[in-house]
C-alpha cells in the first residue's frame, strides 16, 4: 500500500530527511512539514500517518493533536510526546513508572532564596518546556539565580555520578555515556549495558507502548542509585552504535505500528 | 468548619477578591497559596484542606494544580485539564469541535502564510496573561480583518514567542452572548460585542436562560472539565451560537452577587 505521510519536524535534514528518503525508497509519498509550511487546518487531512518527529507545542504538538482527532495515526503519540517535553509531565511519567529522579523545586528567584540554603547547592536550571541540553546549566549559588531573567525558576538537584544516554529502538537498546550536561550529538562512549540500565528501559517502553526513544541516566557516585534526568521521544539517534542504521530500523517500526493501528 | 485552600496570584489577590474572601472566611478556613511565594516541590505537598480552589492560570499554579491531582486526593476547582485547555485556544476549539460544540473554523497558520478565511480575527494562541483584548479592525473589500495586539506582538514583538497565528472565522453577530457556570447553575447576560463597544460592561444586561445555550454549556463544561468558567459566544444571521471564547478564572465580579454565588458553591462542594 503506497501511503502519504507527514513528517512535522523542526528541521529538513538529519535524521528527519533520512527518514523521508527510507520511506520514499518504500515508494510512500512523504512530505516533510517544518514551522515554515505546516498549517493546521484542513488541509492536513491529505496523508495517511503523520510522524512527530519534533514536540515543540506550536505547532508539531498541536498538529498531532488535530491529526488524530480526525483519525489520522500520529507516531509517537501526541500525548506521549507532549508530556516527555513538559518537565513535570515527565516527572510524573518518570514517577509513574516506578523510576527515580532527582529532586526538584520550582518557584520565583526570591521563592527560591527564602526557602534553600547554601548547602542545597549545586542545581541543574532546566527550561520547564523542553529536554535536552538548551537552555541547561549549572546553578552553583545563589548569585547565580541573580542573574537569570526569568520570573520562575526550575531547579533539580545535581548528581554527582556517571551520565549515560540510553537509546533504544524495539529491542535493541544502546548505552552510551556522556560528558554531563553536552547534548545528544556530543561525543559519547559506549558502555556495557547494565541489568539495572535494561530494567529501566524495559519498565520505561512498556510502561508507555513506546516503539523507540531515550533516557538519560545518572548512576548516582555515592549510592549507585539511577536516577533518570531527561527523556526523549524522538532523539536524533546521532550516538548510536550498536548495530544497524537506526534510520530503517525505525522507519520499519512506525510501518508495522501504522498497520497494526489500521487492522 | 472546612477549609479552603485558595491558589493565587498576586493580581487577583489585589484586585478581585475582596468581598470573595471576606465572605469565604466567614464560612470556612481560608489558607492561602500565593504563586509569588510558594515553592512548589514533591515534598510541599503536604496539606491540611477540603477543597482547592484555582484562581488564576499562571505558569507555577497550573503545575502546582496538577501535582496536587496526582499526589493527593484533594478535590480541585478548576482541574488542570480544564485549566490547559481552557487557555490553550487552538486545543479547547479542537476539543470542542470534536465533543460536537459549534466553535467558529479556525486555523494555526505560519505568519508568513494568508488568513484561510475572508473575514477573521487573529487571536493569541495561549490565553495566559492577565491582560485585555485589544483588537485593531480593517475593513476592506467588504471584509472585516480584526487581530489582536497581544496575537502580533507575541510573533512579531522584541520577545517573539512563535512564528505562528491562530484565526478565527469571524462571526457577525448583533449580541455577544456570556454566561457564568459554577456547577449546574447557570448566569445569563448579554452585550454589544467588543468590537461594536469596547466597553463590555456598558451594554451588558442579564437575561433569561435561553435553553439551547445552557444545554452547550453544561456539555462544554463536561468536555473540558471545568466546574467555574465563562463561555463567550456570536450567534449568526441563521441562528446559530457559536461558542468562542472560554475562561477558567471568571471574574465572579461582574455578576449580581457574584463573590457570595462563588462561596456558596464552593462549600457546597466541600459536602460531595
Amino acid at each position: 500500500m503506497r501511503l502519504k505521510i507527514g513528517i512535522l519536524s523542526k528541521r529538513r535534514g538529519h535524521f528527519t530527511g533520512k527518514l523521508k528518503n527510507f520511506f520514499e525508497s518504500k515508494g510512500h509519498n512523504t512530505i516533510i512539514y517544518t514551522k515554515e509550511n505546516l498549517c493546521i487546518n484542513e488541509s492536513m487531512l491529505e496523508n495517511d500517518l503523520y510522524i512527530l518527529k519534533s514536540k515543540h507545542q506550536i505547532p508539531f504538538v498541536y498538529a498531532g493533536f488535530y491529526a488524530e482527532s480526525h483519525g489520522i495515526p500520529v507516531i509517537p503519540n501526541t500525548d506521549i510526546s507532549q508530556k516527555h517535553k513538559d518537565r513535570f509531565e515527565a516527572y510524573l511519567l518518570i514517577k509513574n513508572a516506578g523510576l527515580l529522579y532527582p529532586k526538584w523545586y520550582y518557584g520565583t528567584p526570591e521563592t527560591i532564596k527564602k526557602n534553600l540554603k547554601d548547602k542545597d547547592f549545586p542545581f541543574i536550571l532546566k527550561p520547564v518546556s523542553g529536554s535536552g541540553s538548551r537552555g541547561v546549566k549549572v546553578i552553583y549559588n545563589f548569585g547565580d539565580i541573580e542573574n537569570l531573567n526569568e520570573d520562575i525558576l526550575y531547579l533539580e538537584k545535581f548528581i554527582e555520578g556517571t551520565h549515560y544516554t540510553v537509546y533504544f529502538i524495539g529491542d535493541k537498546i544502546c548505552a552510551m555515556e556522556k560528558i554531563p550536561l553536552k547534548n545528544e550529538h556530543s561525543e559519547m562512549t559506549r558502555r556495557e549495558l547494565s541489568k539495572e540500565m535494561k530494567q529501566i528501559i524495559m519498565k520505561w517502553k512498556n510502561q508507555y507502548n513506546l516503539l523507540f526513544g531515550h533516557l538519560d541516566i545518572v548512576v548516582e557516585k555515592k549510592t549507585h542509585k539511577h536516577l533518570v534526568v531527561d527523556t526523549g521521544s524522538f532523539p536524533e539517534f546521532s550516538n548510536w552504535k550498536c548495530g544497524g542504521d537506526p534510520v530503517p530500523l525505525i522507519g520499519n517500526l512506525i510501518l508495522n505500528e501504522y498497520k497494526k493501528l489500521k487492522n | 468548619m472546612k477549609e479552603i485552600g485558595l491558589i493565587i496570584d498576586r493580581y487577583h489577590l489585589e484586585n478581585k477578591v475582596a468581598e470573595f474572601l471576606k465572605i469565604l472566611k466567614s464560612k470556612a478556613k481560608v489558607s492561602i497559596y500565593l504563586e509569588e511565594s510558594y515553592l512548589l516541590n514533591i515534598d510541599n505537598l503536604n496539606f491540611d484542606v477540603d477543597l482547592f480552589f484555582v484562581k488564576g492560570k499562571g505558569k507555577l499554579m497550573i503545575a502546582m494544580t496538577r501535582m496536587i491531582e496526582n499526589e493527593t486526593s484533594i478535590p480541585i476547582i478548576n482541574s488542570h485539564k480544564g485549566i490547559w485547555i481552557s487557555i490553550n485556544r487552538f486545543m479547547n476549539s479542537l476539543i470542542l469541535k470534536k465533543g460536537g460544540i459549534s466553535v467558529p473554523d479556525f486555523s494555526l497558520n505560519p505568519s508568513n502564510c494568508q488568513s484561510p478565511f475572508p473575514n477573521y480575527i487573529i487571536k493569541n494562541i495561549i490565553d495566559q496573561k492577565t491582560y485585555s483584548f485589544q483588537p485593531n479592525i480593517l475593513k476592506e473589500d467588504g471584509h472585516i480583518k480584526v487581530s489582536d495586539e497581544r496575537a502580533i506582538e507575541e510573533v512579531e514583538g522584541k520577545d517573539e514567542k512563535y512564528q505562528y497565528l491562530y484565526y478565527q472565522m469571524f462571526i457577525k453577530s448583533k449580541w455577544e452572548y456570556k454566561v457564568y457556570g459554577f456547577g449546574e447553575d447557570l448566569y445569563f447576560y448579554k452585550q454589544l460585542p467588543v468590537l461594536v463597544n469596547p466597553n463590555k460592561m456598558e451594554t451588558r444586561r442579564e437575561i433569561e436562560e435561553i435553553p439551547e445555550l445552557k444545554e452547550i454549556v453544561l456539555r462544554a463544561m463536561k468536555i473540558l472539565d471545568l466546574k467555574v468558567a465563562s463561555l463567550d459566544f456570536l450567534k449568526s444571521k441563521e441562528g446559530q451560537y457559536y461558542l468562542t471564547d472560554i475562561n477558567s478564572t471568571p471574574n465572579f465580579n461582574y455578576i449580581k452577587d457574584g463573590p457570595r454565588i462563588m462561596v456558596d458553591f464552593l462549600i457546597e462542594q466541600t459536602r460531595n
